[in-house]
């Protein structure tokens, strides 16, 4: 570069000197160095213009890398909150599942879960044999509870009958509210001789709970049952349910206070 | 430009942009069928009066649940408002929440990250 600043500013000077004006050859070369002149000037011109296309080009590659990476940020954070609501839905639909199942009294599985779950028990025993026993609960009296203390008095008798109960049968049994205030307790690989000595418990403690929510000099608080022993998966699930109410109506019949196998 | 008024249902919320208040509200639960057809005109109403108007931007919103396009909708928005007050604009957003459901909040949270803008989120009874 610098050779050829030297060069053009040695010619410069040989062209601008007036001893060598009207020689032949300072004609031919004020015309050489002209269009050597304008030569070069359209070199830098072709290199300028290329010049910037690479520019352009390189910014519009860095502006597509920029911007993928925002697009990218911005689909990782609509999978990230699209998740959470997700797990927000199942959440919530989980929740109103047991609540679909469950009785707002007293906190047990309701009469739905219960057929569910007796359903559950019909096909276990179609697929593996077995036996399972079910039983029909019923508070003796109740409806004279409700009339002389109150429906609060009434509803803290069935939650806590409901809590004893509960409380009462093995982890896999279910006891469930079937209505007013009768509970239904399934009791799966059991004989009739097990179920008998878990109700004479539940008996025994209901009495005790009896004391504990009704006014002194207040009748005892009894249940009737109904219990009956399902050994065969072909039988429609209303008819066993039939065999339990007879033999809780049969309870009653007999003054209460009683289990009645059926 | 007039105020833009959609009528909420149980799968799109309801949809308040008044300009002259330079406030837009939406409220509900959003899984419309085409999030597209219904955000655009809240998209192109922001647009317009951050153009038109130097007055402030705000955003109040009380969503409960929101599809995966109206998370989309709703961030290009969020961004609109980000580009705003880059540029020396006064923007905001409230994100209103029932106080016993925290995880709304926690999505309004997601939602906050990477913007700098004033962005409340606030717990209400």
């Amino acid at each position: 570069m610098k050779q050829h600043e030297e060069l053009e500013s040695r010619i410069e000077t040989l062209l601008a000197d007036p001893a060598y004006a009207g020689h032949p050859l300072h004609e031919a070369l004020a015309s050489l160095f002209e269009c050597y002149r304008e030569q070069t000037r359209q070199i830098e011109r072709v290199s300028r213009i290329a010049d910037r296309y690479q520019d352009a080009e390189r910014d519009r590659g860095l502006s597509y890398a920029a911007r993928y990476q925002r697009q990218l940020r911005q689909v990782e954070k609509i999978v990230r909150i699209s998740d959470r609501y997700q797990n927000m839905l199942r959440d919530m639909n989980q929740r109103l599942h047991w609540l679909s199942s469950r009785d707002e009294l007293t906190g047990l599985p309701n009469r739905r879960h219960a057929l569910v779950r007796l359903r559950e028990e019909l096909q276990r025993l179609g697929r593996s044999g077995g036996q399972f026993c079910l039983t029909l609960a019923d508070v003796d009296h109740f409806k004279s509870i409700n009339d002389g203390y109150g429906h609060d008095v009434g509803d803290r008798v069935l939650a806590a009958i409901a809590h004893g109960l509960s409380e009462g049968v093995r982890d896999y049994d279910v006891c469930a509210r079937w209505g007013g205030e009768e509970f239904l307790l399934l009791f799966p690989h059991s004989s009739i001789e097990e179920v008998q000595s878990v109700l004479g418990r539940l008996r025994r403690q209901v009495a005790v709970q009896s004391g504990e929510l009704l006014p002194a000099g207040a009748a005892g608080l009894t249940l009737s049952f109904g219990l009956t022993l399902c050994r065969d998966a072909a039988e429609p699930l209303d008819a066993i349910l039939q065999r339990a109410d007879q033999a809780l109506y049969q309870a009653k019949g007999q003054g209460r206070d009683c289990v009645v196998i059926g | 430009m007039q105020d833009l008024i959609v009528e909420g249902t149980g799968s799109i919320p309801a949809i308040r942009a008044d300009w002259e208040a330079g406030c837009v509200v939406m409220k509900g639960d959003s899984y419309p069928e085409n999030a597209f057809e219904l955000y655009q005109p809240v998209i192109d109403w922001i647009e317009a009066f951050l153009a038109r108007e130097d007055r402030p931007l705000r955003l109040q919103l009380q969503l409960l649940y929101l599809n995966t396009s109206s998370i989309r909708a709703m961030m290009d928005m969020l961004d609109q408002l980000q580009g705003a007050f880059d540029g020396g604009r006064t923007v905001g957003v409230e994100w209103r929440y029932e106080r016993e459901n925290e995880r709304v909040a926690e999505l309004a949270e997601e939602f906050r990250e990477d913007y700098t803008f004033p962005f409340d989120i606030l717990a209400h009874d």
